[in-house]
């Protein structure tokens, strides 16, 4: 089989194509690292490709492979990174901020060790917004590589803050990528770009090496083409790492496939869908027909609380101590955006108190929400409210403000497992997502709710022109 | 005082700070994008104020206490 054929194909069937050597993992490298050269720039998505590493990768894996050692599914599967997880090597690891676009790190971040472990070939450091947006962004243009462009439609954003890590797998330059969320930046750009992405529960999987932007909301997590990859990933980067105190060694296995008619029981928080534009709305609705062949669908409430003011209040002040250097020396200067420039400085409007009172309301949401979720496998709401914003135009945001986000605010404030999934198009040819959302742990099920509606739809098997 | 005036206040106190501590680095424009993320800041925890907890209402606690190993 010639590898420019697989391109669009899911991890799990590249995979199989390796493990019964009908693929060579060197010749699919090849073919993703010319993608990543060819189209990377065009989409701003890429920050450095890893050739001579991937090659390196590659041949050591089809070497393993034809002496009959087959590591798993991810063996001699190409991927990116985003670039704020430390690579040795002399490979850059850029954080997407100009102060630090020649920095190198001597040693790999756990979860690009754990994926060299399970055999998987290292093509690229993927862009992202500066710091992963904590600096208070407001427009696409913010990461010295320039705006991440939407393969779907290059006047429309990627992001973010994995806007390389949505983009890379959208176009075909790599079958899977590493994101980080902390409020959005993995759901985010997998609703953009249209494809699958899980924001894993916090303390899942290993930060040691990542960037910290927030100490107690920073999770990493895949972006694929199917949620079924996601899983397939996930199982690579999970567990334990003592470097890491926050991780837990709670094991987590991936199951291809559900029993054939497994029911479901879904939630719908009460307004969820208040601000969101009616294209998202119009897909929304025909999602809950579709999983209404595989289970309920009910309404649901939380009691009031300032949820965004929650998780909002917790990020802002940690993030203005994880980067107290960058922000007192001046550097911020330094940064794209011009807003990123500046916008920190009002942090220290933040009280001690009133960050430990987020802290303590955080415990009393995560209780109220487990709550809600424990007689349901998932909540159900859209990805994001609005289809990816222009390039030229302001990001709407509920970190700043100018949207609400409650399923983020309680997910990403709470440490909860949410997939998303591509589930239609808007007005302006742009996709638009469905995200599942589950209990602690639950990411076994969050995935297979996912996977079951993804095998009852098609959206995940439209893919953008790249021509 | 009512809500508002007090998140005024408050804005203006905050503001102050900050332009005593980097208002040399900021352009007038620049300030005024700090008051408007101030704004946001104040309002946040008036919101988080307005809730009432318990004693026993901790945060959750990821100190754990230090001994190295072996």
């Amino acid at each position: 089989m010639k590898a420019e054929d697989v391109v669009f194909a899911p991890v799990r069937r590249l995979g199989e194509l390796i493990r019964d050597r009908r693929l060579s993992p060197v010749a699919l490298a090849e073919t993703f690292l010319d993608r990543l050269e060819r189209l990377g720039g065009r989409y701003n998505a890429v920050v450095t490709v890893t050739r001579a590493r991937a090659l390196e990768q590659a041949r050591r894996a089809e070497r393993e492979i034809a002496a009959g050692h087959y590591r798993g599914p991810l063996h001699g599967i190409p991927y990116g990174a985003k670039d704020l997880l430390a690579t040795s090597g002399g490979i850059p690891t850029t954080w997407g901020a100009a102060p630090f676009k020649d920095r190198v790190f001597d040693f790999d971040a756990t979860a690009i060790r754990k994926l060299e472990e399970a055999g998987a070939v290292l093509c690229a450091k993927l862009a992202m917004v500066e710091l992963a947006g904590g600096m208070g962004y407001r427009q696409p243009n913010a990461a010295f590589t320039g705006p991440g462009v939407n393969p779907w439609r290059r006047d429309a954003w990627s992001g973010g803050s994995s806007s390389g890590s949505g983009s890379a797998v959208a176009a075909g330059l790599v079958p899977f990528a590493i994101g980080s969320e902390t409020w959005g930046s993995i759901l985010s750009p997998a609703g953009n770009c249209g494809v699958a992405g899980l924001r894993p529960t916090y303390g899942r999987v290993s930060r040691h090496g990542a960037m910290a932007l927030c100490w107690t909301l920073d999770k990493l997590g895949p972006l694929a083409l199917t949620a079924d990859d996601c899983g397939l990933v996930l199982e690579a980067v999970a567990g334990r790492d003592p470097a890491d105190p926050t991780t837990v060694d709670r094991p987590f296995r991936h199951e291809p496939a559900d029993p054939a008619g497994r029911r479901f029981r879904f939630g719908v928080l009460r307004g969820v869908t208040d601000g969101c534009e009616d294209a998202v709305r119009e897909s929304f609705e025909r999602s809950l027909g579709v999983l209404r062949q595989i289970g309920t669908v009910e309404e649901v409430a939380l009691p009031e609380l300032p949820y965004d003011d929650i998780t909002r209040t917790i990020l802002f002040a940690e993030a203005a101590s994880a980067f107290d250097d960058l922000i007192e020396s001046g550097a911020i200067r330094g940064l794209t955006a011009p807003e990123d420039r500046y916008t920190a400085y009002a942090r220290d409007a933040i009280l001690a108190k009133d960050y430990l009172k987020a802290l303590r309301l955080r415990g009393v949401m995560a209780r109220e929400v487990d709550r809600v979720l424990a007689p349901l496998h998932a909540l159900v709401a859209p990805g994001r409210a609005a289809e990816a914003a222009p390039l030229d135009g302001q990001v709407r945001s509920a970190i700043r403000g100018t949207a609400r986000d409650v399923m983020g605010a309680v997910g990403n404030g709470a440490g909860l497992p949410a997939v998303a999934v591509p589930n239609g198009f808007g007005p302006r040819g742009l996709p638009t997502s469905l995200q599942f959302m589950g209990r602690a742990w639950e990411e076994h099920t969050v995935l297979a709710a996912a996977c079951a509606y993804q095998s009852l739809t098609d959206w995940h098997e439209r893919h953008p022109d790249t021509s | 005082m009512s809500e508002p005036e007090a998140v005024r206040a408050e804005v203006e106190t905050m503001l102050a700070l900050v332009r005593e501590r980097y208002g040399s680095r900021l352009s007038a424009e620049e300030l005024a994008g700090v008051r408007t993320a101030i704004e946001g800041i104040v309002q946040a925890a008036h919101a988080l104020r307005a809730v009432r907890l318990t004693n026993a209402d901790e945060p959750g606690q990821p100190f754990a206490a230090y001994r190295a190993i072996p």
